[in-house]
Parts: structure tokens; C-alpha cells; sequence
């Protein structure tokens, strides 16, 4: 796709303010074995980006740096990704699954209490699966009953990412049981600071804790913290869910395509001679490189297609799918390139893309991809029953 | 006569309207499997009539001046309708002959333009010569008036009519009737050749011809798969459609996946090669590779998923899975393109990185 000038010198401006403020020792800052100097690291970054305005590109324009069109997003997730930025790990949420709530759902006073608040670092988690509600969200079961001017919650939330280190959380709650699942559920802000509110990380197969339960007992939520209307926060859900519109998945395919060159460089010993490759090991990164090449082809499809607002459904799921397998299969391959070295390499960085070459680390961290944001098992529900028109499967 | 009008600006998508309508309307794809006659020359002439060989050949000779990207919805709905006919050949000629540009080649496009011939391009694999050769699966070459001989030793192409001496053009049974193929033997072949000498000649016939393939690949695949889901639905066991277990729709989504994602890499890769983007030849292999991987896997699992009538010649998944194989195999088998780009794939990666 050509694009137009605009484009190529927001680029061009963004390459020159990384070379001026990439501070060139991110990842040893960001290492996963001290998580201090991970926040700092990344409470750091994230004002750089709120300064320069490469923060809130997808923001309203009244605010500093918003009113950004996608395809500007878009350049700014990809240069980012290029010049070797650290993710926005810490805050994005923040950015973008509360801020979009809030400018689409929310009230004046809940976008003037908050908005300003992200910007300044508050930082939010999300409260959504239950134990018993992953693929199966709307089935939740955390209960709130409303007394007088706030709702009293108790239940049980699962995989809130860094909630461990949230000031606020975006709640669903079951406030009603009588009807359909999708009916009944509400819509809250929740700060994680009240009383009854107790928080525990989940140590992952890493060994590092990205994410964390929480439970919640008799908590008390102002009423003025409900978004939209009770019973018909399930909506609100889905602007959530959908508030970071594939940026995601800009930012990690082209981190994934510009972390090629480790597999070549483990396979070749770090030599230039890729002839002296073993054979099978060249076809495989091949294949590989191939299936990156066609990934950031579909996603510029898909992208120009929501510029234009005509995505089809089951796309996103297509593309998700694809990069999930391809995740796992790239990094699974520098895995056993990488022999027993990458078995004994046990230093990792946080918030980095699959260039630091720590493969085992990776590896493991694919099964994000190909469980969280609905599982590949989900997604290929969907493309079966949305876009091939299969039947749903008949339940028990 | 012209269901459309031709002129500077044509649509691809309008071309892709036009190439459904006579598709449907001129193939029969049971015919060879039936011992009819498949029509062929009925859809050779409505093709010529058409202006489809006028598409790429330049203005100057004739033509229309498109870039492949007119072509590909064509070649697309070649592969969906498991057409006949193999016009990437004479395709493939023409975009040599363009970039040679000498008077000889002006006057070979002005004949594809305006006597009709048409041309097989035929790759010569290392070791073989233009003088004395033997290429065992010419697609489309018993309808070809001549033969575009490319070396892979790199060195000059030549066009050869078919009557040449030296020049044997035998067609050969194959398991895949849906297209007909040809052994071509070269010997002594060169006295009336016309030379090529632009040093593009090699990736460029190569790459039109993969990409053609490619998009071959992407129609027939995204058929079969639609026709297996159709299946799928109609066919009741345990007293459901066997489309709703979600053993077997899961693989249909699988497919999906595979289909679009080589869809997305053959589009990419075809705009590449029309504006001649760096790394164009690469990514027509790798487009080739991706997109005959994704025929092969539907079209295998498509018997499968068909069960016990997908084993009989009366239904058609066999049509899909012998088109799918010869696709697959070639002008090289999978492996032998990838080792062909594997060193150009792998400087490109270690140039850009993080």
C-alpha cells in the first residue's frame, strides 16, 4: 500500500524522537528478576510517550496527542515496534481498554475523574474471567446487589494483567440472574484500593507474574461508578474488548518479523555462510519467514479494510489465529535451534518483543496468544460458524 | 462479442465478474472424467474474443497495457472452476518479451495480439539445454503455437515455433485430466529460435508462472473448501449434520486460515511483481509455496472430511486433490524452491531487525 506523506514524515518524526529518547538500556532495566526496576522502567517510557503525545494517538482530539486517524495509530504501533521501544505493557489497559470505555460509555464526571488520571500514570486492570467464565465470558458469576448509593460485589476474578499493581478495574458484575447470561450483567469501576478487595498474582509457567487473581468480598462500589445502564454492561464489554482495534497484533507481527534474523543467526552460528545451514533448518525458517510475510500482508488488508469500515466478520479471528500458531511454531523452532543453551538461559526481559532471544521465555509466553482473547478453540468457532455458516455444535 | 468494455482503466474486479460468467458458462469439469469432450477450444476462442491475451501486451503491440494485476482475478477463477485452459504460459511470454523490447520481440507480441499464437513457457532445469532437453509436464503446451525456452543455467531464453525442427510436442496422460500436459523434447532445436537476451527473462517468466500458480492454487482451494463445507452441512449422522461436530469443524477453520493467509502473501506477492517491488521474485516463490501448501492440505482433507464418497469418482473431491499435487509438484517440488530462495530469504532477514 503506497501511503501518503503525512504518514512518512510522522514516521520520520518518530525515528528521530526514539534516537533522542530510546534509553539504550531497556531491557537490562526491564529484566524480569527485579520487578522494581521493571515499573520504574516503565512508568518512565510511558511519560516519555504521554509527553510526546505517541500515548493517546487513538484518544479524542481535545487531548494531548489524540485525535490521531488509524492509520497514523497504526505508523506510530509500527515504528515503535521497529526502533525496539519497550510495550506499553504496564499501561495499556490504561490507554486503551479503560480510556475507550470511558470516552464511549463513561459520564463527564467519570472521564474527568479518570482520563487525566491515566495520563498522569493511574493504572487500571481489567476484572472480566471468573474461574468458571473464560471462553464462556457471559457466564460469570460475580454478584453485586445494590444498597442505597453503591453495590455490594463479592466473587472472583482470574487473569487481570498486572493487576498485582492497578489503581482501578473495570468490572463485570451479575446483577441479574433470572434472564439470558448476556442480560444481567453490569458494568463497573472498581477501585482496587477498597475494602475487600485482596489481590494475588499467578505465577505463570515463566515463573513470572503477569497476571493475578482477585477477590472480592462484600466490596462497596459508589453507584456513580456504574458505566452505561445496569443489566446492559455486556455491551459496554464488547466496546472494551474491542478498543484496541489490532494494534496488538500490528506491534507484535512486525517485532516477530524483525526478530527473523535471531533464527537465522542461531542456525548459522552467528556466521554469514547460510549455506552451511543444515537443510531441513533452512527450509523451516523459510516457511516461517513466509507465513510472517503473509501475516503482515493479511493485517494491512485487515487494517486498511477497518479504515475504510468494511471488516468482515471472522476477520480479526482469521488473523488472530494465524499469528498464535505462528508464535508458538517460531519459537518453538529457535527453541530447539537454540539446543541446550536456550534451556540453561534463564535471564529474561519483560515487555520486549521475540528479539531478546530468550526462547525458552517465549516459547512458553505463545500460549498467551493462543489462550488469552479467546482461546484458538474459540476462534475457530467463529470462523467455522460465522464465516463458513457451520452449525453450532449441539450441547450436552 | 465483449461482455465489457476495454479500455485504459479496467477493473480487475469487473475482469473477475466477466471471467466467472464465462468460466461458468464454457467449463464442464466432469467432462474429461466422463469421456466428453471438455469444450476447450469453445473457451480458447471466447478467451481470444475477450481480449484477455491483449491484457499485458503493451499498448504500442496492440495490447492494454495492464499490469498481473489484472490477471490475477482471471487466474483465481481459473483455479475455482478447474479450468481447462492454461493461458499463463503465453501470459508469462508476454511479460519476457516486453522487458526484452527488441524489434523481434515487438513483433512476437504483435503476433500474440494479433495472429493468436500462443506460447508455452517452458523451464529448463540446470543441466538442461535449449538445444536438447526433455521436460516431462508442459502445462497447456499441445495448444501452443510456440515454446518460450528459459534456461535456468541463465543463459538466453529463445522462442521456438512448435514446428521447428528438433522440436517434439507429445501430450501425456496424467492424473490430473482437468488440464492437459504435454512432454516437450528439445533436439537440436535451436536454428529458427528467436533470442532473449534481458537478464530478467528467468525471474520473470518464472515468477508470472508461480504466481500464476499461486492463484490457481487460491480459487480451487477456496471451491473445494466451500463445496466440503456444503457436504458437510447435507450430511446427517447420529441425527445431525456432521458440519456442527466440532472435531471436524475445527479443521474446516484450520483451512480457512491457511486459504486467507495464502491468499494475503499471493496478493502481496502479486503487487510486488507488478510494480517490480524489491524482493518481487523471492516473494512469488514464497507466495507459490504458501498457496499450493494450503490446496494440497484442503484438498487432501476434503476426501476425508467427505468420508466414504469422497473416495468415489462420482463426487470431486479427486478433481481438487489430482489439480492440488500437480500444482504442488511442478517445476519443482516444495523443497527445491525453498532451497532456491532460502539464501535470498535469509539476508533479507538479517538486514532488517530489532
Amino acid at each position: 500500500m503506497e501511503e501518503p506523506g503525512s504518514i512518512d514524515a510522522l514516521r520520520g518524526e518518530i525515528r528521530q524522537w526514539l534516537a533522542a529518547n530510546l534509553p539504550a538500556d531497556w531491557r537490562e532495566r526491564q529484566r524480569g528478576d527485579d520487578i522494581p526496576s521493571f515499573l520504574t522502567m516503565q512508568k518512565e517510557w510511558f511519560a516519555k510517550l504521554v509527553e510526546a503525545g505517541y500515548a493517546t494517538p487513538h484518544w479524542p482530539k481535545e487531548w494531548p496527542g489524540g485525535g490521531r486517524p488509524l492509520a497514523e495509530q497504526i505508523a506510530i504501533f509500527e515504528e515503535l515496534a521497529r526502533g525496539g521501544a519497550p510495550r506499553m505493557s504496564l499501561f495499556f489497559v490504561s490507554l486503551y481498554h479503560a480510556a475507550m470505555t470511558l470516552c464511549e460509555c463513561g459520564t463527564e464526571a467519570q472521564r474527568a475523574k479518570h482520563l487525566p488520571a491515566i495520563l498522569k500514570g493511574e493504572i487500571w486492570c481489567q476484572g472480566f474471567s471468573e474461574p468458571g467464565a473464560g471462553s464462556d465470558l457471559a457466564a460469570l458469576r460475580t454478584r453485586a446487589v445494590r444498597k442505597g448509593d453503591h453495590y455490594v460485589v463479592s466473587g472472583q476474578k482470574i487473569w487481570s494483567t498486572l493487576g498485582q499493581f492497578a489503581d482501578q478495574c473495570l468490572l463485570l458484575v451479575r446483577t441479574d440472574s433470572s434472564g439470558p447470561k448476556q442480560a444481567g450483567i453490569t458494568f463497573l469501576l472498581m477501585d482496587m484500593k477498597s475494602k475487600g478487595v485482596d489481590v494475588r498474582p499467578i505465577k505463570q509457567i515463566t515463573g513470572d507474574e503477569e497476571f493475578a487473581e482477585i477477590f472480592l468480598d462484600e466490596v462497596e462500589i459508589p453507584v456513580e461508578n456504574l458505566v452505561g445502564v445496569e443489566n446492559e454492561g455486556w455491551k459496554v464489554a464488547q466496546v472494551t474488548l474491542s478498543s484496541e482495534r489490532g494494534l496488538t497484533l500490528v506491534e507484535l507481527t512486525e517485532r516477530m518479523g524483525l526478530s527473523l534474523w535471531r533464527l537465522v543467526e542461531i542456525a548459522s552460528g552467528g556466521g554469514r555462510d547460510f549455506s552451511a545451514i543444515d537443510i531441513g533448518t533452512r527450509r523451516e525458517i523459510v516457511g516461517i519467514a513466509s507465513r510472517i510475510e503473509a501475516l503482515r500482508a493479511m493485517l494491512a488488508t485487515l487494517m486498511a479494510n477497518r479504515i475504510a469500515g468494511r471488516e468482515a466478520v471472522g476477520d480479526a479471528s482469521i488473523l488472530k489465529l494465524a499469528y498464535s500458531r505462528l508464535s508458538r511454531d517460531f519459537t518453538a523452532l529457535g527453541l530447539r535451534l537454540g539446543g541446550t543453551a536456550s534451556l540453561c538461559d534463564t535471564h529474561y526481559t519483560l515487555g520486549a518483543g521475540y528479539e531478546t532471544g530468550n526462547w525458552m521465555f517465549d516459547f512458553m509466553n505463545s500460549y498467551q496468544y493462543n489462550i488469552a482473547g479467546g482461546s484458538n478453540e474459540v476462534q475457530r468457532n467463529i470462523i467455522s460458524e460465522r464465516v463458513l455458516k457451520m452449525p453450532r455444535e449441539k450441547l450436552a | 462479442m465483449s461482455d465489457f468494455e476495454l479500455n485504459g482503466g479496467i477493473d480487475p474486479e469487473e475482469l473477475r465478474d466477466a471471467a466467472r460468467r464465462l468460466l461458468a458458462d464454457k467449463v464442464d469439469r466432469r467432462a474429461p472424467w466422463e469421456a466428453r469432450d471438455n469444450g476447450r477450444m469453445a473457451l480458447e476462442g471466447a478467451m481470444t474474443e475477450l481480449g484477455w491475451y491483449l491484457l499485458t501486451i503493451p499498448e504500442a503491440m496492440g495490447g492494454l497495457d495492464q499490469s498481473f494485476e489484472a490477471l490475477a482475478p482471471i487466474y483465481e477463477e481459473a483455479g475455482g472452476a478447474l479450468s481447462p485452459l492454461w493461458p499463463a504460459g503465453t501470459m508469462a511470454a508476454i511479460d519476457v518479451l516486453a522487458a526484452d523490447g527488441t524489434q523481434e520481440a515487438q513483433a512476437a507480441l504483435q503476433a500474440i495480439a494479433e495472429e493468436g499464437h500462443r506460447v508455452a513457457t517452458v523451464i529448463l532445469p540446470v543441466g538442461a539445454l535449449a538445444q536438447s532437453a526433455r521436460v516431462a509436464m508442459v502445462p497447456g503446451a499441445d495448444l501452443a503455437t510456440h515454446l518460450l525456452l528459459v534456461p535456468e543455467n541463465g543463459d538466453a531464453c529463445q522462442l521456438v515455433p512448435r514446428d521447428a525442427a528438433g522440436v517434439s510436442i507429445e501430450v501425456v496422460e496424467t492424473w490430473d485430466r482437468s488440464r492437459s500436459f504435454a512432454e516437450v523434447v528439445l533436439n537440436n532445436a535451436s536454428a529458427d529460435a528467436m533470442r532473449i537476451e534481458t537478464p530478467e527473462a528467468l525471474s520473470l517468466a518464472r515468477a508470472h508462472s508461480e504466481l500464476a500458480l499461486a492463484w490457481d492454487c487460491v480459487g480451487a482451494a477456496a471451491q473445494c473448501l466451500t463445496e466440503t463445507v456444503e457436504y458437510m452441512l447435507g450430511r446427517q449422522q447420529f441425527g445431525r449434520p456432521i458440519a456442527s461436530f466440532q472435531a471436524l469443524k475445527h479443521r474446516a477453520a484450520d483451512h480457512k486460515v491457511a486459504l486467507e493467509l495464502a491468499r494475503s502473501l499471493v496478493t502481496h506477492a502479486s503487487m510486488a511483481y507488478a510494480r517490480k517491488r524489491n524482493g518481487w521474485a523471492e516473494l512469488a516463490t514464497q507466495a507459490r509455496l504458501l498457496a499450493t501448501g494450503a490446496f494440497r492440505g484442503i484438498a487432501e482433507d476434503a476426501v476425508q472430511l467427505h468420508g466414504g464418497v469422497g473416495f468415489t469418482w462420482e463426487y470431486s473431491c479427486h478433481l481438487f486433490l489430482k489439480r492440488a499435487l500437480v500444482n504442488e509438484m511442478i517445476d519443482g517440488a516444495p523443497e527445491a524452491l525453498n532451497d532456491r530462495i532460502a539464501e535470498a530469504v535469509m539476508q533479507k532477514a538479517t538486514s532488517a531487525r530489532i
